[in-house]
């Protein structure tokens, strides 16, 4: 029951968020477009690239698919309303999502093109860049919390939400989850200007669809985990706390699938270089000052 | 219209073919930013664009269609999944594309027409049966005979050669003359989920996955082995393997190279060269190639690693020699030659139980070129454009890539004309039209050059009123040209909001009257300094594409970087508008974006200082004859006209333009950077490939 | 019990399976994906022996770690994707000795090692995680933080190492 209850809000969200992705890209809102666009993408053929290797090239979209849900699976929506609370949920996330990673350099490899190739490899070359900044944060969540399970992550924030606990961690997370979902500014692997699509370049049809709906499916997750590590989760007044839940994580999303048309694409090196020189070091320096807090103000 | 599925349409296809034809993804040929430059609105007429083949159904092709790009178009058409169509706008002809399924004028309100009939097509012929499959004819292949002795007798059908009377043996050669590229056979009659695709030539998507092996060197045999069917194909490891076809190693999966012996017939006489020596000299006797301590008198493998044991010769030639020899052959459009890695092992220090070099990375990468970071790995050739998404369309760039920074560049461009003029004596009105053809980007810049040009020849001069009215012609097409690259970076650095806003205004201030003009001045005052404000802008473009201050940089790129060159400063009217050259400092992609801004403000006080527009027209020719010459800076550099008239039909023309310049400056700004880095850069220059004659 | 035995014995035979197809395949990202899939299958049997923690670390790192391989793989190694089917094995004898020999010894001590009698009630894995953290910040807190400097001053040096002093590079 609560795993229907979450797929449903899920593929509600994940309609909504594309109607607001389109709306970035095209300039003009058309809430039936993502229904036209999923529709006529399963008309279309789906082709195989020349000489592919086929099993990394079907394998891909699914996995991120898989990866996407796992992720999901540990997301409250509100007090009893999560697939399973896991002990060890905030370590459990990071596991589902490093699979993105293995995912888009299968999907990248897979079609026997450069394109996909360079793509994959680039957000491989990344890794380090989000995954660190997606772990260090958490941490410093963790640290507050005194657990790993999103649940008591969420309570934890009863009188003092984290993002005005630990903004500087904030920050950062929301970065890496925008670096680790590949929307713009950082989206790297498919930049369209420089690889024409890069990993997705090579998916028609079917394959396609699957692709872009598991990439909906992990920046609802990674705006769940947003949610829920820092603004509180469900907590709100007046609202039901799955409503506050829904809302907090739609206009996360919305705001992490919009921003990036206001921006130029980061270059790869300045990523690189920002998130090892100088975003490692604040996310440490987070932690302690976190763990400062958290032995000095009770709050 | 090429249909997918077969049947009749049921209800559901019904419902898909509706959403197909109301989800209009196309991929413009030769591009978008010729579509801006022409007028259309593609986005307003709810086409939107797609950045590879495989995204799009519909190819938007604004004809005509240049000669140099019809190959790749088919090429393109093919990789787009269908159901898919071809949206025709002006007239001209298709080359090998089928014909178009909608067609309307080169005009917003033809495509407006167009898109509809396009719809109405998709949606009720989505699903129809009674298709033909389509492939690209530069891909096809045929099968034909030659001669191993005499390349050049070549027939349709098996039999001897006239020559020497030997039987001719079978080849595959490409049906057009694109020798690098010869694909294997398409299987047609697959069943449509699993059609198998070809890729290559056009768009991109260089074939790699066995040749992940670097190396820009040596193009030349993969065409080398199309043109000469002698060629025998050898792996460099194991010399006992020769095969007519290209192909790899059955042994070790190295690719084989051309062989230069010729023996006669393929397939036999497996022993030759230096291994015919061997055998003379002594009874053969068999090593490992990789433990030359290993050697006995009967052939076998290695009781060390089980490597097939090669005579003795063999391996003594092969160990501490480069066998990178370039590994071409393998013709499937990736370009790449593999650098040997197993080098020298003779004079190395042999520690028994431990392979010398195991898996040492200095020896497997020894021989393999380095790029600037001094990393070696595998190179892979790419190709890029001509309709590449981020990069003026028409320019064809084959980039060598050393992991994903640029280790090598060759461009050129894949249009122009063929010849300024058609006939010995053109007509000046029709002279002019030709100058203008010539560029679709910046065409009244270059129909101003001839008129000056003709009106020099004929020792005319136009009314000071007229003159600058067509100044300001000129000067409203930098601007809108400025802009139209504002939106190429805006599609290339992903930055939606300027793509919009300066496609926007490119399509209104493109025949926009003064008033008009001086009515959006508010507008492009506000963008463009809502573009210096951009966070993350400078930090995408400093530093990118710096280019020394030299002779040979035109236009825009020369005073970004600090030259004040502008042909501009040397005509009267526009010293008497009060024009001075406008220079930055850098001479980097930054200095490029500003100077392009600062040029936009600069353009819009000229239109507005001289109050009216004129198309430029030639004026008082007559019967005159003379020669003339004129400079006018163009959006992207000054170019040069001469021609000579002789009684009032131009006779012979010369023309300089910027593009060349802008070619040669590719490798410069790409080399050695990050592939980003290295587009950004080449988008940077603001480069029109169109503008050029063979 | 019964259906945690038929996982353990499931996600076992996956992990030895995928073991296996790291050397049946000719190609380089095949084998590094095959070699995580069956570390991803041991991180699995972690989860079902209720070692969440571990389970859980084992399956995020390797993902990372082997597709940092791969990469390294496919740099540097000719004919990565296998389409040249390129016999990349070297020392066949001396590997098949050493895995022998490890198979055996890795046998010896699963059936001659006094294991004890069964673990009784296990503790709720926020317990074990806190357990956890005590044994690495107590009393294997120095063996951990040296081992972990060790590494970083290998992976530092070897980054040296990489690097073509400025001279000698390529102007």
């Amino acid at each position: 029951m609560t795993i229907l209850i979450v797929l449903l809000s899920l593929a509600v969200g994940a309609y909504l968020i594309a109607v607001l992705e389109s709306w970035a890209v095209h300039g003009r809102l058309q809430p039936a477009r993502p229904a036209i666009s999923a529709l006529a993408l399963l008309g279309r053929e789906s082709l195989l690239a020349r000489t592919p290797d086929r099993l990394l090239f079907e394998t891909g979209p699914v996995l991120l698919l898989v990866a996407g849900l796992l992720a999901v699976a540990v997301i409250p929506l509100a007090p009893g309303l999560i697939i399973t609370d896991m002990a060890t949920g905030a370590l459990f996330l990071n596991a589902a999502l490093a699979y993105v990673l293995v995912a888009l350099i299968m999907a990248g490899w897979g079609p026997n093109g450069a394109y996909g190739m360079i793509g994959g490899w680039r957000f491989l070359g990344q890794f380090v860049a989000y995954a660190m900044l997606i772990v260090m944060p958490i941490t410093a969540v963790v640290l507050r919390a005194e657990s790993l399970s999103t649940v008591d992550i969420v309570t934890s924030q009863s009188s003092l939400w984290n993002i005005a606990y630990q903004p500087l961690g904030f920050a950062l997370f929301v970065a890496a989850a925008m670096g680790l979902c590949w929307l713009p500014p950082l989206d790297l692997p498919t930049a369209p200007g420089d690889l024409a699509g890069g990993v997705e370049a090579e998916y028609t049809g079917v394959r396609f669809a699957v692709l872009r709906l598991a990439r909906m499916v992990i920046i609802l997750a990674l705006a769940g985990a947003t949610v829920t590590f820092y603004l509180g989760g469900w907590l709100g007044p007046w609202l039901p706390d799955w409503a506050w839940s829904g809302i907090k994580i739609l206009i996360v999303a919305g705001l992490m699938v919009s921003a990036g048309r206001l921006v130029p694409r980061v270059r790869e090196t300045r990523y690189l270089e920002l998130s090892w020189k100088l975003g490692i070091p604040l996310a440490l320096g987070n932690i302690f000052l976190v763990g400062v807090i958290v032995l000095v103000v009770p709050i | 219209m090429i249909g997918a599925r077969q049947g009749t349409m049921t209800m559901l296809q019904r419902l898909v073919a509706a959403a197909m034809s109301r989800d209009i993804r196309g991929f413009v040929v030769p591009g978008a930013d010729v579509a801006r430059a022409a007028g259309l609105d593609l986005g307003g007429a709810g086409l939107h664009l797609s950045a590879t083949p495989r995204h799009a159904n519909v190819l938007v092709i604004i004809a005509p269609l240049p000669a140099g790009l019809a190959d790749a178009a088919s090429v393109a058409y093919g990789q787009m999944p269908r159901p898919r169509a071809i949206l025709a706008l002006g007239s001209g002809d298709l080359g090998p594309l089928p014909d178009a399924d909608a067609t309307g004028p080169l005009t917003q309100a033809g495509l407006v027409t167009a898109m509809e009939d396009l719809r109405w097509v998709i949606a009720t012929g989505s699903f129809r049966s009674d298709v033909d499959d389509y492939e690209a004819p530069t891909l096809q292949t045929r099968t034909e005979y030659t001669c191993p002795m005499h390349p050049e007798v070549v027939q349709d059908e098996p039999g001897n050669c006239p020559k020497c009377g030997m039987t001719l043996v079978l080849r595959k050669a490409a049906v057009s003359s694109h020798a690098g590229h010869a694909m294997p056979e398409k299987e047609r009659d697959m069943p449509v989920e699993t059609r198998v695709e070809t890729t290559s030539a056009g768009h991109d998507h260089a074939n790699d996955k066995g040749n992940k092996h670097g190396g820009a060197h040596d193009h030349g045999h993969a065409k080398h082995a199309v043109s000469e069917p002698l060629v025998q194909y050898t792996c460099p490891m194991h010399s006992e393997v020769i095969s007519a076809e290209p192909g790899s190693c059955p042994k070790c999966g190295m690719f084989l190279v051309p062989a230069d012996t010729k023996s006669e017939h393929a397939g036999h006489d497996a022993r030759h060269g230096h291994t015919k020596h061997a055998a003379d000299e002594s009874p053969a006797r068999y090593t490992c190639p990789m433990h030359p301590e290993v050697v006995q008198d009967e052939p076998g493998n290695c009781p060390k690693c089980g490597m097939t044991l090669v005579p003795v010769e063999e391996a003594v030639e092969n160990s501490g020699h480069d066998h990178g020899a370039a590994s071409q052959g393998h013709d499937n459009g990736s370009k790449s030659s593999h650098q040997g890695s197993h080098a020298s092992h003779g004079n190395d220090v042999v520690i028994e139980g431990i392979e010398a070099h195991f898996m040492s990375m200095t020896d497997l990468t020894r021989d393999m070129p380095a790029s600037e970071d001094g990393l070696k790995m595998e190179w892979i050739g790419v190709p890029f454009g001509p309709f590449f998404p981020g990069l003026p369309s028409g320019l064809r760039l084959d980039l060598t890539l050393d992991g994903d920074a640029v280790a090598g560049t060759s461009a050129d461009s894949a249009v122009g004309l063929s010849e300024l003029l058609h006939e010995d004596t053109t007509t000046p009105a029709a002279f002019v039209d030709q100058l203008a053809a010539l560029s679709p980007l910046s065409p009244v810049a270059y129909s101003l050059l001839a008129c000056l040009a003709l009106e020099q020849a004929a020792e005319q001069s136009v009314p000071s009123s007229v003159a600058r009215a067509r100044i300001a012609a000129a000067e409203r097409e930098r601007l809108t040209s400025h802009f139209g690259w504002l939106a190429g970076f805006g599609t290339q650095a992903g930055f939606t909001w300027l793509e919009k806003r300066a496609t926007a205004l490119q399509l209104k201030l493109r025949v926009a009257p003064v008033i008009e003009i001086a009515a959006l001045a508010p507008k492009i005052t506000a963008l463009l300094t809502r573009i210096q404000r951009t966070p993350l802008l400078k930090a995408r473009l400093k530093g990118i594409g710096r280019l020394a201050g030299d002779d040979a940089l035109p236009g825009p790129v020369a005073r970004a970087g600090g030259i004040a060159r502008d042909a501009r400063s040397d005509d009267p009217i526009y010293t008497e508008l009060g024009f001075t050259v406008l220079t930055a400092t850098d001479g980097d992609a930054l200095a490029r974006l500003t100077q392009r801004c600062g040029e936009i403000f600069q353009s819009l006080e000229l239109i507005l200082k001289v109050g009216a527009i004129a198309m430029p027209e030639p004026h008082g020719i007559g019967t005159a004859s003379g020669t003339g010459e004129a400079v006018v800076e163009t959006p992207r550099g000054a170019a040069r006209l001469s021609l000579t008239l002789h009684n009032g039909k131009v006779t012979a023309a010369n023309i300089e333009t910027p593009t060349a310049a802008h070619v040669d400056l590719i490798a410069t700004v790409a080399d050695g950077r990050e592939l980003g880095d290295a587009l950004t850069g080449i988008g940077s220059l603001d480069m029109s490939p169109w503008e050029v004659t063979a | 019990m019964t259906s945690q035995m038929i996982f353990l014995v499931f996600f076992g035979g996956a992990a030895v399976w995928f073991g296996v197809t790291v050397f049946r395949t000719h190609s380089m990202v095949r084998s590094a994906l095959a070699l995580l899939f069956s570390q991803t299958a041991v991180g699995l049997m972690f989860l079902v022996m209720q070692a969440e923690f571990l389970g859980v670390l084992q399956i995020m790192m390797m993902a990372t770690e082997m597709s940092v391989m791969a990469i390294f793989m496919v740099m540097f190694m000719m004919d990565p994707g296998g389409m040249g089917a390129m016999d990349m094995t070297h020392q066949k004898r001396l590997s098949l000795w050493a895995g022998g020999v490890g198979l055996g010894a890795a046998m010896a001590v699963i059936w001659l090692a006094d294991w004890g009698p069964p673990g009784g009630n296990l503790p709720e894995t926020a317990e074990q995680t806190a357990e956890l953290g005590r044994e690495l910040l107590g009393r294997s807190m120095f063996i951990f933080q040296s081992v972990g400097l060790t590494i970083l001053t290998a992976m530092v040096s070897a980054t040296m190492v990489a690097i073509a002093p400025a001279k000698e590079q390529p102007k």
